[in-house]
């Protein structure tokens, strides 16, 4: 990972990644005595019963004996959950590993002085260096370290809030006298990249659902996911009931169940309903632009390794200029083929003027090919001028020519020079025989 | 050469020792706790060829020494090999009332049940996961029918063995999820064990260090709790712990949320109480050094793997804690292989021989 040119100097920039330990596990084969030197069943006999438990336990406490310098610890299961290998002994991180944006990037830095000279008025520099920026992290320069002996270090710990994403690279600069008074400059290169490690989708209706994947390399927790609305708009989270909240009788505590996105793809979807904060915002709704908030997002990997980001502002399907709006209110429950039967539907007005005389039609639209449901006489119905804020009424007879589920689509509001106004979305019936 | 006296019917006599229960167990014991598993290997091989094991028993207990043995060397063919040697587990030949003359008045399997338990494990080790994972399970079925039975029969002492069996077997599984990050599924089977009145301080500190490994710090944080309440009520040595272990075991719990939280400075005071307390005790020592290196003292956290291997090797010598220093030293060092191989002739002195010496990384 690191490039630094071949030469005459004395020091050496030697660079570790310091994200967090982690725990070491990996089940041993440790024994039980009464496991290896007598037969399974053999504590059925009650004399072996009695007779055995008082060797066995000598036995393990002498090969336990940590004077007697054995490795029994190695061999012999001491408590039942040394089975399990996870005994809380941390391992430091054995690579880089990959580094994703929101999470801090923590280094330790050592610059070792390997020749047999001491070195002296060090000035010690570490950046960040990426397309965008260069960070500094660490400078010397006001108060450069005086000297470095033959065989000695200075080591530094650096950190960097990781906020862009693709190559960095971490460059470490040492200028400093050498043995013979030379003035030298070392510049070491340290690259690495960072990548994105989650994406969100939402989709709205007057729901949010937001749905996060997970693009790492390991399991994330899920430490916050709060939606933070637009002023005008109030959220609340909807959650399922948990199921089978794990109750500890004994110490009288819930478990309560972690949210664990898995690596590589794994999926956790979070449910919001938002509500207007006021009625008076109801005009906003009209206007157009429809900020909803955003997602801010808290994750936790190994040892509470922290990552954070935020989503970009979430817009809402612009809820329509709608000025004209045409709805179903009534189907009647029983529908047969080739036999009229009524809608009744209602037309509203939601401008501030009066509009009118409108159209009511059943669109010729070639994608959807042959309609099986059609209005049944004349193909255009009138209807006379509406009122501001005002609505009416009316009456459509519909007639289907085919069996079973049926649409009802493509019947429109335009007014009488051809501006379509409204497309009444497609509704389902059900068609039955005679 | 004379022909050498079967050994007596396991322990219907007043024991002395352990050569009463297999022929030279006391030996193979020896060899075994000094982690010599190569004389192991000789020593089962030599007295099958002089045809000094004469009772079924000794076969067995012989022939789970050398299983063991090959599995502790990473041998796992052999070790297969050598269980395939014998008919299926449950067959009559090697139940007690098969040799009436020989085990009078009992009866029973006596295989002895590492040899269950190594075989379960070893497809995993030879790479067949799914198939070791099967076994486990099966193995753990196998075990719980034996304590209905036994139970049954009133069989109290029986019973004790065969769930503390449950018990090997349960955290046995646990490791090998949490080895592959299966965290829901290690989760669920750590508080089934301890809803199943398996409730220990050990067990609900691991269940801590589970939930920070997935990152919930607050979870981790209440089951430590929970562990501290256990000390402050403790009646008597009800959880295998002592005093100490189990003082140092809240200490070293405390240090884990010190160092999440970052405070290197408060975990390593922690550490240092418990080492002060017990100073055998190796995860502290091992944390201890690490916390030094997060506070930029690379000097120091070196010292004290050091230290520890030099006062107590055989305490202080596991892998983990050599993969630790030589991390260290290929930090502090730019020409580390002559450290580390000084460190590599010193452990093949004194290491035992399932040592891995490849986490020197010489």
């Amino acid at each position: 990972m690191s490039t630094a040119p071949q030469g005459t100097h004395s020091l050496a920039f030697r660079v570790m990644r310091l994200c967090k330990p982690s725990f070491h596990v990996d089940p041993p084969f440790r024994i039980d005595p009464a496991d290896l030197f007598v037969g399974e069943d053999i504590f059925d006999d009650p004399l072996a019963a009695a007779n055995l438990p008082p060797i066995l336990s000598t036995q393990l406490s002498k090969s336990m004996d940590s004077s007697d310098l054995t490795y029994g610890n190695r061999f012999l299961l001491q408590h039942p959950s040394d089975a399990m290998g996870f005994s809380g002994l941390l391992l430091l991180p054995q690579s880089f590993g990959a580094i994703y944006l929101g999470e801090t990037f923590c280094s330790y830095i050592s610059i070792n002085n390997n020749s047999n000279f001491e070195v002296r008025d060090i000035i010690i520099k570490a950046e960040i260096q990426t397309e965008r920026q260069r960070i500094l992290l660490l400078d010397t320069t006001k108060s450069p370290v005086e000297s470095i002996r033959a065989g000695g270090r200075y080591d530094f710990i650096v950190e960097h809030d990781v906020k862009e994403l693709g190559a960095h690279t971490l460059v470490c600069t040492a200028l400093y006298n050498d043995s013979d008074g030379e003035r030298k400059y070392l510049p070491q290169f340290f690259k690495f990249v960072v990548a994105n490690p989650l994406s969100v989708r939402t989709k709205e209706i007057t729901y949010l659902e937001a749905c996060i994947e997970n693009h790492t390399k390991t399991n994330l927790y899920m430490d916050q996911v709060e939606f933070e609305p637009a002023p005008h708009w109030s959220a609340t989270v909807l959650k399922a009931d948990e199921l089978h909240p794990a109750y500890n009788s004994s110490t009288g505590e819930v478990f309560k169940p972690p949210i664990l996105i898995r690596s590589g793809g794994g999926i956790q979807n979070y449910l919001y309903q938002l509500k207007l904060a006021s009625p008076d915002s109801a005009q906003m709704k009209v206007e157009g632009t429809n900020i909803l908030g955003k997602l801010q997002i808290t994750w936790r990997t190994n040892l509470g390794e922290l990552g954070r980001l935020q989503t970009q502002q979430i817009l809402g399907t612009p809820i329509s200029h709608k000025e004209v709006e045409l709805q179903i209110l009534e189907i009647p429950s029983l529908i047969n083929l080739d036999k009229s039967f009524s809608v009744h539907l209602n037309l509203t007005n939601h401008t501030d003027r009066e509009l009118g005389p409108f159209e009511v039609r059943l669109s010729q639209d070639s994608v959807h090919g042959e309609k099986n449901v059609m209005i049944n006489g004349l193909q255009t119905m009138v209807l006379p001028q509406v009122g501001a804020f005002a609505s009416s009424d009316f009456h459509l007879n519909l007639i289907a020519t085919k069996l079973g589920v049926q649409k009802i689509s493509g019947i429109t509001v335009s007014d009488t020079r051809e501006k379509t106004f409204d497309l009444l979305p497609d509704v389902e019936i059900f068609v039955e025989s005679d | 050469m004379e022909e050498p006296s079967p050994t007596p019917d396991p322990p219907t006599n007043q024991l002395g020792s352990l050569n009463d229960l297999a022929h030279e167990l006391a030996s193979l014991e020896d060899l075994a706790t000094r982690g010599s598993w190569r004389s192991i290997l000789d020593k089962v091989s030599r007295a099958r060829s002089l045809n000094l094991l004469t009772s079924p028993h000794d076969h067995l207990i012989y022939l789970s020494y050398n299983v063991l043995a090959f599995s502790k060397l990473r041998r796992f063919s052999e070790a297969s090999n050598e269980i395939d040697t014998l008919d299926d587990f449950n067959s009559s030949y090697y139940k007690y009332e098969t040799y009436p003359r020989l085990y009078p008045n009992r009866s029973g399997s006596m295989i002895p049940f590492s040899l269950r338990f190594i075989h379960a494990q070893l497809p995993i080790k030879l790479g067949n996961r799914q198939e070791g994972l099967d076994r486990c399970y099966l193995l753990l079925k196998f075990i719980r029918e034996k304590i209905k039975e036994k139970e049954s029969h009133d069989l109290h002492d029986s019973v004790r063995i065969w769930k503390r069996r449950e018990n090997s077997v349960l955290n046995c599984l646990i490791g090998h999820h949490l080895g592959d990050k299966e965290f829901s599924l290690s989760l669920d089977l750590i508080k089934d064990l301890i809803n199943r009145d398996y409730l220990d301080p050990v067990l609900v500190s691991k269940l801590g260090y589970i939930q920070m490994q997935i990152g919930d710090i607050e979870g981790a944080k209440g089951s430590f709790n929970s562990v501290e309440t256990m000390l402050n009520e403790r009646k008597s040595d009800e959880y295998f712990l002592s005093e100490v272990q189990f003082r140092n075991l809240v200490n070293r719990n405390k240090a884990l949320v010190y160092l999440v939280g970052k405070d290197y400075v408060s975990a390593v005071r922690e550490y240092e109480e418990c080492i002060e307390r017990d100073h055998t005790d190796v995860v502290a020592l091992n944390n201890k050094a690490l916390c030094l290196m997060y506070l930029r003292d690379l000097s120091d956290s070196i010292k004290v793997l050091e230290k520890a291997l030099e006062r107590i090797p055989t305490i202080a010598l596991n892998e983990t804690l050599v993969i630790n220093l030589c991390s260290m030293y290929e930090l502090a060092y730019v020409n580390h292989s002559e450290i580390k191989r000084t460190l590599s002739n010193w452990i093949v002195h004194v290491a035992p021989d399932d040592f891995d010496a490849s986490c020197t990384r010489v």
